[in-house]
C-alpha cells in the first residue's frame, strides 16, 4: 500500500474549512500546517492510481489550489506488478503530445 | 516505543513534505530508521511536461520502490506532481514490449524476432527504399520525449548517413510556433529569461494556458507568489475556457476561440494612446518590421497600424466577458506592473497564425521594455520534456541542425558536415518534410520508409484518420521504437522495444533553457534496448547495405561503448563540445562530470565549466549576467541582443494584423471545438456526486460543453454527445462545466478509443510559417444521442 507525503497549497483564508473537509477523508493524516495555507499530509491508498484520485478529490476542494507531491513509497506495489496481481493504466505509452 | 516500519514511513513522507515547506515537525527520524526505505536513490528529471522537475529514483534491493523530489532545484524545489510520478509503475507493467516485434505485411500478426534479423530488415528496408527511390523516400520522426542524444544520433545518421533533411518530431505540433515566435522577434530561440524570475514578478499574464494542469508544478511558484503578495501582485488569465488557473486570476479574460490577436494588438493600441511605452527601450533595442520581406518601418508607421485595433473594436471581434474597459485595464496593468511576466503555451501555439500570436504577445514586452529586467519576461511554455534540448537545440526538425543552426544556410551546414567529419554536401541544401507534409508524403507513397521514435502520430495528428491511411498502406514500411504498444504499432512492420525512464541514461531541456541529467538506475526488461544503441547498430548495417562508409563514419566515435552511460555520455560529447561550441546555446561547460555535480543541471549558455559549476545562465542578452552578452556585445548597452538571426542587434516589434482561425463555426456547424492535454481533475461544485465519481474514475475523453448550451439541446451530465466536424465524428459524454464559453465545447484527448479520439475530428490547417497545425479551433455541431452509457477504457494490446 502506497504511502504518500504532499503538501496541500490552498487559500489561507480558507485553511479552517479544508482542515474540517478533509478531517473526514480515509487514509489521510494531517502533520502540520502554517499561516501560509501550507497543509503537510500523507495519503495512503490501495495503489497509487488510487492514490492519484484521492489526489484529484482533494483538489476539488473549494479553497484548494494545489497539492504537490514530495515523497511517494510504494511498498509493495512494484512486487504486485510483477506478480501480476495489480496492472496499472499505461499512460506513457503514448499519451498525446504537447 | 519502537516505530512500525508503515509509521516509519509515514514520518518519512511527513518529515519529506514538511522540510520543502518549510513546517517544522514535533519528531525527527532516528538514523537507523533512514535507510529502512530504499537502500539507493538515483537523481533524474521527470519526464511528464516541460518544467523539469528533479526527482530521485529509490531502489530497494535494485526495485523501484520510491520517489522523491530534490529540494536543491530551482525548478521544483523538491515539489512533485502526483500525475508526473505514476511512470515508476510501468517500467515492470507486463504490456511492456521486450522483443523484437515483426510481420511483412500489416494485416499480418506480428512474430518475435531476434535484435540481429530485427536490425537487419530496419536496414534493408530503409536501403531499398534509398536506392530505388532516392535519399527523400526516407524519414525519421521523432519525439519530445526523446533524450537528447537519442535524437541527435537520429538526425546525424538520417542527414549524414542517408543524406536526407526528412528529420521530424512532435514538437512540431506543439512547440513550433513559440521557436518562430522567438527567432522573428528576438533573433533566437527560447527564453530570455527564466522560472525564477517568478519570484519577482508582480504581473502574470497567461494567455492560451491552463498552467494549473498542464505543468503544476511551476502554476505553485505563481500561485505562492500572488498569495504571498495579494497587493502586490496581479495575475491576469486569458483563455476562453475558464480552466483551474483561474482560481487564482485577479482578471479572466474570456473571448471566442482564435480572436487573441485582435485582443493582443488592442492591448498595444492602449500602451500607445495612453503613452505607457518604454521610449527609451524602444529606441535603444527595438526596429518595427513588416511582411515576408521583414522591411523595416518606423514607430509611427507601427503607430498608424495599431491605430485600426481600438479597444472598442478588439472587444467586439473577441466577444466573450471583453470590454473595452477591460482592455484599458488589462494594458494599464501589464504596462506599468514593476516587473511582467507572460506565460502561454498550446492555446497561443497551435493556430493558423501561432507565429503571429507569440510576436504579439512579445511586442507588449518590448514596447513597455518589461524584459531583461528581474521579473519581466516573455516565457513560452513547454509541453514536453524535451522539446527545447533535444529537438529545438540537438536539430530535431526538417530545418534544424544541431545547435541552432537553419539547414539552409550554406555557411552553417557545411560546419556541421566538417565538424561530423563528413564529405561538405553530404547533408542537402533543402530542408525536408515538415510533419503534415511528412504524412502528406506517406499518404502519395512518396515516402517508402519511416522511422517513428517515443511518439504515436497515428492518435496524435490532426485529423488523423487522413494520415492512418498513409500509415496502414503495404508499400510504407513503418518501424516503431517504443515502450509500449500504440495506435501507431498497429501500423507497424516493425516494433522495436526501448529502454523506457531511468532505464537509461541520458539529458533532458527544460523549458527554461537547462539540461539535466537522468541516471540509469535499472536494467530495461527483456531485450528492450536504449534507442542509442538501437541506432549505432542500425546505422552499421545500413552501412553495408548501401556500400556507403560515410554511414559507419558517423557512428565511429561510438563503436563499442557499453549502452547504459558510456555511449550516451560519448554522444553528448560530441554534440557539446563540437556542435554547440561558439552556438548561443553553447553547453560545452555541461559535461556529463558537471550534470552529474549539481542537483538542477545547467542554463546555456554555459561555454566553460567554471561558468556551467555556477549554474549557466539565468537571464540571456545581460550583460554580467549572459557571458556571451559580454563576448559579442557591440557596444556599451547593458543589453546585448546577438541572437543569430538578427544582424541588427535588435528586437523586432511586429505588424501582424488580425487572423481569425482557419475554420470558423457557421450555420451548419455553429461551434467552436478547442481542445486540450491533461485530465481535467477539477469539478464544480454543482455536480451531482454520480456524475463526480464517474468522471473521477474516468479514463475516458468527454466533451465539455457550456450549461446555457447543454440547456438549449436538453443535454445533461453524462449523456452521450455526437460531436461531428467536417472531417469525422467522436461520440462522449457529457460534463456540463462553466469552462468552455457559450457556443464552444472542448475535447481533452488523451483517449485512445476510436469513438473518443478527438484528434479524429480536428483540422490540420497549420501555421504557413512555423508548420505547426491548428488543433485549438475549428467548427463543429453536437447532439445529444442518448442517456450516460457505461463505457470502457481502450488500451492498445499487441
Amino acid at each position: 500500500m502506497p504511502i504518500g507525503g504532499f503538501v496541500l497549497h490552498v487559500q489561507p483564508e480558507r485553511r479552517e474549512d479544508v482542515l474540517e473537509e478533509i478531517s473526514r477523508f480515509p487514509d489521510l493524516t494531517v502533520y502540520g500546517y502554517d499561516d501560509k495555507g501550507q497543509v503537510v499530509i500523507v495519503l495512503e491508498s490501495e495503489t497509487s492510481e488510487e492514490m492519484e484520485k484521492r489526489v484529484d478529490s482533494l483538489l476539488s476542494i473549494e479553497g484548494v489550489i494545489t497539492c504537490d507531491l514530495a515523497y511517494l513509497h510504494g511498498e509493495d506495489e512494484v512486487e504486485k506488478i510483477e506478480r501480476g496481481e495489480y496492472v496499472p493504466k499505461i499512460r506513457f505509452g503514448r499519451k498525446p503530445e504537447s | 516505543m519502537a516505530l512500525t516500519r508503515r509509521e516509519f514511513l509515514k514520518r518519512t513522507a511527513a518529515l519529506t513534505a514538511a522540510s520543502f515547506a518549510g513546517i517544522k515537525l514535533p519528531f525527527t527520524l532516528e538514523k537507523e530508521a533512514q535507510a529502512a526505505d530504499a537502500d539507493r536513490w538515483v537523481r533524474g528529471t521527470c519526464r511528464f511536461c516541460g518544467v523539469g522537475c528533479r526527482v530521485e529514483l529509490g531502489l530497494k534491493n535494485g526495485r523501484p520502490v520510491a520517489i522523491r523530489g530534490v529540494p536543491e532545484s530551482r525548478t521544483n524545489f523538491g515539489y512533485l506532481c502526483m500525475k508526473g510520478m505514476l511512470f515508476y509503475q510501468l517500467m515492470t507493467h507486463p504490456d511492456r514490449l521486450k522483443k523484437p516485434l515483426y510481420r511483412a505485411n500489416k494485416k499480418d500478426k506480428f512474430r518475435e524476432i531476434s535484435w540481429k534479423e530485427a536490425l537487419d530488415i530496419a536496414a534493408s528496408q530503409f536501403a531499398e527504399a534509398v536506392k530505388k527511390h532516392g535519399s527523400d523516400s526516407v524519414a525519421y520522426y521523432g519525439s519530445g520525449q526523446a533524450l537528447t542524444e537519442e535524437t541527435y544520433i537520429f538526425q546525424k545518421v538520417m542527414r549524414a548517413g542517408l543524406q536526407t533533411n526528412n528529420v521530424e518530431g512532435n514538437p512540431r505540433l506543439c512547440m513550433a510556433s513559440a521557436v518562430g515566435g522567438y527567432i522573428t522577434s528576438f533573433g533566437a530561440d527560447e527564453p530570455i529569461g527564466s522560472y525564477a524570475d517568478i519570484e519577482k514578478a508582480n504581473c502574470f499574464f497567461i494567455i492560451g494556458s491552463n498552467m494549473a494542469e498542464a505543468h503544476p508544478v511551476l502554476f505553485r511558484r505563481v500561485m505562492r507568489r500572488k498569495l504571498d503578495n495579494p497587493q502586490d501582485v496581479t495575475v491576469i488569465n486569458a483563455d476562453p475556457r475558464v480552466s483551474p488557473t483561474s482560481r487564482i486570476a485577479d482578471i479572466h479574460l474570456q473571448f471566442k476561440p482564435g480572436t487573441d490577436l485582435a485582443l493582443l494588438n488592442a492591448m498595444a493600441y492602449v500602451i500607445i494612446e495612453e503613452k505607457l511605452y518604454d521610449d527609451n527601450f524602444i529606441k535603444n533595442y527595438c526596429t518595427f518590421r513588416v511582411g515576408k520581406e521583414k522591411k523595416e518601418v518606423s514607430f509611427e508607421d507601427y503607430k498608424k497600424f495599431v491605430s485600426a485595433y481600438t479597444p472598442e473594436k478588439a472587444a467586439e471581434i473577441c466577444g466573450g466577458n471583453i470590454t473595452p474597459d477591460i482592455i484599458r485595464k488589462v494594458a494599464r496593468i501589464f504596462a506599468t506592473s514593476p516587473a511582467t511576466m507572460s506565460f502561454w503555451t498550446m492555446g497561443i501555439n497551435q493556430r493558423i497564425r501561432g507565429v503571429w500570436a507569440n510576436n504579439l504577445i512579445h511586442n507588449l514586452h518590448l514596447l513597455t521594455g518589461q524584459l531583461c529586467r528581474p521579473g519581466a519576461d516573455s516565457f513560452s511554455l513547454t509541453g514536453q520534456p524535451n522539446a527545447c534540448g533535444g529537438v529545438r537545440e540537438g536539430g530535431g526538425l526538417c530545418h534544424i541542425l544541431p545547435g541552432h543552426r537553419l539547414v539552409k544556410i550554406d555557411k552553417l551546414r557545411h560546419e556541421v558536415e566538417d565538424l561530423w567529419g563528413v564529405p561538405r554536401g553530404r547533408i542537402p541544401a533543402k530542408p525536408g518534410y515538415h510533419t503534415v507534409a511528412m504524412f502528406s508524403a506517406v499518404n502519395e507513397g512518396k515516402i517508402k520508409a519511416i522511422w517513428i521514435n517515443c511518439t504515436s502520430p497515428a492518435q496524435s495528428l490532426p485529423n488523423c484518420d487522413k494520415y492512418r491511411q498513409g500509415l496502414a498502406r503495404e508499400d510504407v514500411f513503418v518501424v516503431v521504437t517504443d515502450v509500449f504498444p500504440t495506435k501507431t504499432t498497429e501500423l507497424a512492420n516493425l516494433i522495436l522495444p526501448t529502454a523506457f525512464h531511468f532505464e537509461k541514461t541520458g539529458v533532458y531541456g527544460c523549458t527554461e533553457r537547462r539540461s539535466q541529467l537522468t541516471l540509469k538506475a535499472i536494467d530495461p526488461p527483456g531485450e528492450a534496448k536504449p534507442e542509442v544503441w538501437i541506432v549505432r547498430e542500425w546505422a552499421l548495417k545500413l552501412s553495408e547495405k548501401l556500400n556507403d562508409p560515410v554511414i559507419k563514419k558517423c557512428v565511429e566515435p561510438f563503436l563499442g561503448l557499453e549502452e547504459g552511460y558510456e555511449l550516451p555520455k560519448a554522444i553528448w560529447d560530441e554534440y557539446t563540445q563540437k556542435l554547440t561550441a561558439g552556438r548561443d546555446n553553447d553547453l560545452r561547460g555541461a559535461t556529463y562530470e558537471v550534470l552529474k555535480q549539481l542537483p538542477d543541471g545547467v542554463q546555456w549558455p554555459a561555454p566553460t565549466k567554471e561558468w556551467a559549476l555556477k549554474g549557466g545562465t539565468y537571464k540571456k542578452f545581460v550583460r554580467g549576467l549572459d557571458p556571451l552578452a559580454d563576448k559579442h556585445a557591440v557596444d556599451e548597452k547593458p543589453y546585448q541582443f546577438y541572437g543569430p538571426a538578427h544582424k541588427d542587434h535588435k528586437l523586432w516589434i511586429w505588424l501582424r494584423p488580425y487572423k481569425g482561425p482557419a475554420e470558423e463555426p457557421d450555420a451548419e456547424y455553429p461551434f467552436y471545438l478547442s481542445t486540450g492535454r491533461v485530465i481535467d481533475h477539477w469539478h464544480t461544485s454543482s455536480m451531482t456526486g454520480r456524475i463526480k465519481e464517474l468522471m473521477r474514475a474516468n479514463p475516458y475523453a468527454y466533451v465539455e460543453i457550456n450549461p446555457k448550451d447543454a440547456q438549449r439541446l436538453g443535454i445533461h451530465p453524462g449523456d452521450m454527445v455526437l460531436v461531428e466536424t467536417r472531417r469525422g465524428r467522436n461520440i462522449l459524454p457529457a460534463k456540463v462545466y462553466e469552462g468552455p464559453m457559450e457556443g464552444m465545447v472542448f475535447v481533452y484527448w488523451h483517449d485512445m478509443h476510436e469513438d473518443r479520439m478527438i484528434n479524429r475530428v480536428t483540422k490540420d490547417a497549420f501555421d504557413p510559417g512555423s508548420k505547426e497545425p491548428e488543433f485549438k479551433i475549428c467548427a463543429c455541431r453536437i447532439k445529444r444521442l442518448s442517456g450516460p452509457k457505461p463505457l470502457k477504457p481502450y488500451i492498445v494490446t499487441m
